[in-house]
């Protein structure tokens, strides 16, 4: 559906895209995460059409973004980053005129209209203006206004920026559901709960390079990242501790807990349990580190993806 | 609270156009009145008047008054048939015609009043006031030339005084009197050959009278629209016009700051359509707003617009055109809303003032009248004095050329806003 070679892109004195490819299948949900500034935006911004990368190409739908903008535009829809609404105007009328644009008939605008302001639970303020709204409700409508053309591809650039939670879910359930019914849909985010929770595929970026792609399970094995089963003590002498390490290869000590990392917790668990019990170690607590998102960037680009 | 004033003087330092606004401007605009109310201390330019003169006399003594006028350092004579002078007048061209009716050379002689007549446009009256104080000296001198019978002169013109009054004992007793009164000074008059001009002016005031020339309005006769209030009509709508035009096009700035321009991007639209509908927006709250002024001027002011009312409409379309375009081509040459507005501010009120929404452009100084038709005023007031005043007929070449002036300013507006728009607006998405 989408394909991404090579992309590249310099604002005056920033390299924005040290060159980013990626494939995303008909139907597929992509994830772009990465930190504030990675270029996630700007990889969007050359999707829809609207800044000119300096090298690279980009297909969608089987249409050459270079040649026949076009035709890409019709099949996308652009939920930006920021929220982009005539304040002036209501809701409804606002929907009106950014359907307009894309030649949708009146009549089908003006039902399609009405039932996207149900499912974003706001037709009841359909004829408010829209500086009325709180920043949940805007957001709302800023993706309601990409959808009534019924585009084949949504681009969605973090969405859920400054929201209340009530909102982000309804964001949440709508999404799943343009998911659900076949939507092909980029999303990018730096919250890793979010790529986690929908995410088909997600591709890390980060400083204008993706520096790993795949699925979630696909992710972890190529990181060949661990889980950490930390465990603390009572008491850990150094003398025992010394006995574990001899054992046990890949570990930590901090202060009186110990941190094992395993590639297989259920069986190493068990291990560690009886261990301990044979040595008279007294277990005082037992926490499980799984690998998340969120660990993966730590390690592969050593920052946290929040600062 | 410090550091913040400094950042903003910081930010205010690099912004290199928001400085020139804020300092150039002033300097500008101070200059600008300057020159328009002649207050400049360059000296005062001594400007060329341009009169058509019809001798209809042609007689060595007409010749000779020509000749006597066109020595006058204000005064460039342009000899011109009656008729074409009075056209030229009616179309605003010239100001005024200075005509010598049959018999002049005969009542020189006679030493009647000189049959001259200035006709002139009611509009330029300041204008023809001054002409009326170089012409009058000049003038009242010519009987005193050698062409002139002095003594018959006098004579006619006591008979006139007294008129019926007089016996005609008492008239040929003060006859003799000024016979041989003219006959002293005469000594010393014609003795000289060459009567200087002031001497001539000395002894016509010395007698307390002189050539009157009769004034005739050519174009006030026609209408009862006053000039002041076409003037003030046209003058302001036109100011007003652009100030409200440039904010229709910093709306633009104002989408671009929204989000809302990028928006309209990511959809299947020309990106040139963006502009166009400006454009289109633009033109059509300047047609309602001149065509408001103008109902308002006809309700308050009884101004006549329905006499006129196809040239009127196609004066309203080229004026609102043109004006389009500036609030368009402002809009795409600034960075920030703020910017627009100073900018634009400082660009109509030149305009205005050169162009004559302040004041009238025909009491300003020759050059800066030149000056003026590089302004939409100039044209666009123009066009509503051919329609009001001059009462050009629709179909007049001068009241066709300012519409194509105007179309022609409107549309390189246009081009050159839609050139910035995609070089400025859409590369800063
Ligand atoms: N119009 C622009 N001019 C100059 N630099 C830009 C512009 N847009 C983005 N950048 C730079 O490109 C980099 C990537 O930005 P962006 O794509 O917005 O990141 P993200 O959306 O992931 O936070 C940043 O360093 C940003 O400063
Ligand atoms: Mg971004």
């Amino acid at each position: 559906m989408i394909s991404v070679s090579n992309l590249k892109k310099s604002y005056d004195s920033i390299q924005a895209l040290k060159g980013i490819s990626f494939q995303i299948e008909k139907g597929e949900f992509f994830g772009l995460l990465g930190p504030n500034g990675a270029g996630k935006t700007t990889t969007i911004s050359i999707l829809s059409t609207i800044v000119e990368p300096s090298e690279g190409t980009v297909s969608i739908a089987g249409f050459d973004l270079k040649k026949n903008p076009a035709e890409c535009k019709k099949t996308i829809g652009v939920v930006p980053q920021e929220i982009a609404l005539y304040n002036e105007l209501s809701a409804y009328d606002n929907l009106l005129f950014w359907g307009g644009l894309y030649g949708v008939p009146s009549a089908e605008l003006k039902t399609r209209s009405e039932e996207i302001l149900k499912l974003f639970g706001l037709y009841d303020r359909r004829n408010d203006k829209v500086k009325t709204y709180s920043g949940g409700m805007k957001r709302r409508i800023n993706i309601a206004s990409a959808l009534l053309h019924k585009p084949v591809v949504l681009f969605m650039d973090e969405p859920t920026v400054g929201i209340d939670p009530q909102s982000r879910n309804l964001i949440f359930e709508v999404v799943e559901k343009l998911h659900k019914e076949g939507m092909t849909i980029v999303y990018t985010t730096h919250y890793m709960e979010e790529a986690e929770r929908f995410c088909d595929r997600i591709g890390i970026i980060d400083d204008g390079r993706i520096i790993a792609q795949g699925s979630l399970e696909e992710l972890k094995k190529s990181c060949q990242m661990k889980e950490t089963i930390v465990v603390s003590f009572v008491l850990l002498s150094d003398t025992i501790f010394d006995q574990i390490v001899s054992e046990w290869k890949d570990l930590k000590r901090i202060e009186n807990s110990i941190h094992f990392y395993s590639s297989n917790v259920k069986s190493d668990l068990a291990k560690i349990i009886i261990r301990c019990s044979e040595t008279g170690l007294d277990i005082v607590h037992i926490d499980i580190q799984k690998v998340n998102l969120e660990t993966i960037f730590l390690s592969l680009t050593g920052k946290q993806l929040r600062d | 609270m410090i550091k913040l004033a400094l950042k903003d003087l910081k930010l205010f330092f690099s912004d290199k156009r928001s400085m020139l606004l804020t300092f150039a401007m002033p300097m500008a605009l101070i200059t600008l009145f300057a020159v328009v109310f002649g207050g400049t201390g360059g000296g005062k330019e001594s400007r060329k008047y341009d009169l058509l003169l019809c001798d209809l006399d042609n007689t060595p003594a007409s010749h000779h008054a020509t000749a006597q006028l066109d020595s006058l350092k204000s005064l460039n004579l342009i000899p011109e048939q009656l008729e074409n002078a009075q056209n030229l007048i009616k179309k605003g061209k010239k100001d005024a015609v200075l005509v010598f009716y049959k018999g002049f050379a005969d009542s020189m002689v006679a030493g009647s009043a000189l049959p001259v007549e200035l006709q002139y446009d009611e509009a330029k009256e300041a204008e023809v006031g001054l002409l009326q104080q170089s012409l009058i000296p000049t003038l009242m001198m010519l009987p005193f030339s050698d062409l002139g019978n002095i003594p018959n002169m006098m004579q006619n013109r006591f008979d006139k005084m007294m008129g019926n009054a007089a016996d005609n004992k008492l008239k040929n007793d003060m006859h003799a009197q000024f016979d041989s009164l003219y006959k002293t000074i005469g000594k010393g008059v014609s003795s000289k050959k060459n009567v200087s001009a002031d001497k001539g002016k000395d002894v016509a005031q010395s007698f307390g009278m002189g050539s009157e020339i009769k004034m005739t309005k050519l174009v006030s006769a026609t209408n009862d629209n006053s000039v002041g209030l076409v003037q003030a009509v046209a003058g302001t709508a036109i100011m007003m016009l652009l100030f409200s035009v440039v904010g229709i096009g910093a709306s633009l700035l104002d989408e671009k700051q929204e989000g809302t321009l990028k928006k309209l991007l990511y959809s299947p639209l020309h990106p040139n359509s963006i502009l166009f509908g400006k454009m289109i927006y633009s033109n059509c709250i300047s047609i309602a707003q001149l065509s408001i002024m103008f109902v308002y001027a006809n309700l308050v002011f009884a101004l006549d617009i329905y006499h006129h009312l196809p040239s009127l409409l196609l004066m309203i379309l080229a004026t609102a055109y043109a004006c389009s375009g500036f609030g368009v081509l402002l809009a795409s040459i600034a960075k920030s809303r703020q910017q627009v507005q100073g900018l634009s501010t400082l660009i109509v009120l030149v305009m205005s003032c050169i162009g004559g929404s302040m004041v009238p452009t025909f009491i300003m100084p020759a050059f800066m009248q030149k000056i003026s038709m590089f302004s939409v005023n100039y044209w666009g007031i123009q066009g509503f004095y051919d329609i009001f005043w001059r009462m050009l007929p629709f179909r007049d070449t001068t009241f066709l050329s300012r519409i194509l002036v105007l179309a022609l300013i409107g549309s390189v507006l246009n081009l050159v806003a839609l050139k910035m728009f995609n070089k400025n607006i859409l590369k800063m998405t």
